[in-house]
Parts: C-alpha cells; structure tokens; sequence
C-alpha cells in the first residue's frame, strides 16, 4: 500500500510504501516549535520506502547527544515533510500531518508528554516515556 | 506594543525569528482541517488571535498566501532558515494568529473551540471543556 503526502502548497510531495517501522508522538520544545502545535507526529520508514519529488531545503540542529537531525522543509511554504536522524541510519522519519489520513497507524508511544499542555492527551494504547 | 497584560517569548524552531505576544489572546483553538495538518506536518494545530498591536516578529520572514475554504486568503509568515511558521493573518483587518506552539508554553491558555474534529485521529483526545465545531 502506498500513502501520498505533500507540504502546504503542494509544491513538494512524497510516497510512502507500507506501514511504517514505527509511529510516535512528541512534545519536546523543539517539535512544538517546529509544528507550532504542541504534539509532533512521526513515523519511521527504511529509507527505501520514501520517495520525495519537489524542492526541498534543509533545516539541520544536533541533539543533546550530539545526533543531527536533518529536517527537509517546503521553501515556498515551509511545511517540514521529512527529517533523517545519524542516531538512526537507514531511516527516514515522515511528518504524519502531510499525509493527511486519519486512518494511518495509530502511534506506539510519546515521549517529552510531561511538555504537552494537559488538555490534550492520548488513546491508552499509546505508552508514554517521561523524562524524569 | 501597548501596555498591559503579561508579555511571552516564541521563536521558530531554528531562533533566528523571534515572536512576542503581550495579554492573553481574544480566542484560541485547536484545527485538523488538511491545510492546518500539510502545514504543520501534525494531527492538529494550536491557534491564538490577538489584535495585531500585541504581536511582534522579529527576523527575516518568507509569506506563503493561500485561500481558505471560505475563499478568504490567509497570509502564512515563516522562518526561511527553518520552516516554522509563526504567524499568519486572516481576512480580518488588525488580528493576527500564532502558532502556539512557538510558544512552547504548557501553560498557555486553553483553546475554547476545535474544528474540523472530523479529520483528527481518534488517539487524540481533546478536554471536555473545549467545544467541538464552529458553535
């Protein structure tokens, strides 16, 4: 199965193939930056299974581990479609938003949930990893 | 910027715009409409207007405009270094919306309204006190 995914404008879009390797949810200060939401949603594919078309610019920080995240964003609209992380090598990790599909895979766990405001929470099949 | 009400600092996901609100916002909510969820790249974005007198940029900015389902333009504003958008400007004169989420602020007052509930996931689950549909 195939899921197509695209930026604001729809000037980048994407495929991806299957279910992904893995779903979550984050609510560190830099996702909630990112999204400007307070929950960012990402799924992990192997690299093979995403394939971006369109014109994308690269927007690199490096973690407190010292793992870099490279986020590739729309420079016309600025919608983030996909990042890669050198902490995980041979994946690519989707913006679950761009493909716009509630029926996609519900996420396994969150983390930085103690950062999330408390009027929003999740399903209970969603297992939280806190940072305390 | 005027006097009055509590000031709070954003910024986009790289730092090089900055956003500063002053008060609390006239209203907040929460949208899963497609655009918000392209835009985001999330399941939902957090909205606040204030009048535009209580918001402030600073930084370069890139605009993106696109129509919104009432054939509206809205007037996106967002960081060319990282692609954060932080604010963005409706049809109506002197308001202006953030993303709170550049404001990285568990505290931020609660949306009173989500829209386009229809587009969310089930895993996310909202407060009771916040009003579905556009009331």
């Amino acid at each position: 199965m195939t899921r197509e995914g695209r930026c604001a404008c729809g000037a980048v879009t994407f495929t991806v193939d299957g279910d992904p390797a893995g779903q979550g949810v984050c609510s560190c200060l830099n996702c909630q930056r990112r999204t400007g939401s307070v929950i960012g949603v990402a799924a992990r594919y192997a690299e093979g299974k995403v394939r971006l078309s369109g014109e994308t610019r690269p927007f690199s920080r490096t973690s407190d581990e010292g793992n870099v995240t490279t986020f590739q964003f729309c420079p016309v609209c600025g919608s983030t479609v996909i990042w890669r992380n050198t902490g995980m090598p041979g994946f690519t990790m989707v913006a679950v938003g761009c493909l716009a599909d509630r029926d996609f895979p519900a996420p396994k766990m969150s983390v930085f949930g103690e950062r999330r405001p408390a009027w929003v929470t999740l399903a209970d099949g969603i297992t939280e990893y806190l940072d305390d | 910027m005027t006097d009055g009400g509590a000031v709070r600092e954003g910024q986009c996901a790289c730092g090089a715009v900055t956003l500063r609100v002053e008060g609390d916002p006239i209203l907040q909510g929460v949208c899963s409409c497609l655009d918000c969820q392209w835009r985001t790249g999330s399941v939902i974005s957090v909205n606040a207007g204030y009048p535009a007198d209580k918001v402030v940029l600073t930084g370069d900015v890139r605009e993106f405009r696109r129509k919104a389902d009432t054939g509206n333009e809205v007037l996106f504003r967002f960081c060319p270094a990282c692609g954060t958008t932080l604010s963005w400007d409706l049809a109506t004169p002197g308001f202006v919306v953030i993303a709170v989420g550049c404001l990285a602020d568990r505290d931020f007052p609660v949306p009173n309204a989500a829209v386009y509930g229809e587009r969310r996931p089930d895993w996310v689950c909202l407060a009771d006190s916040i009003k579905e549909g556009w009331g």
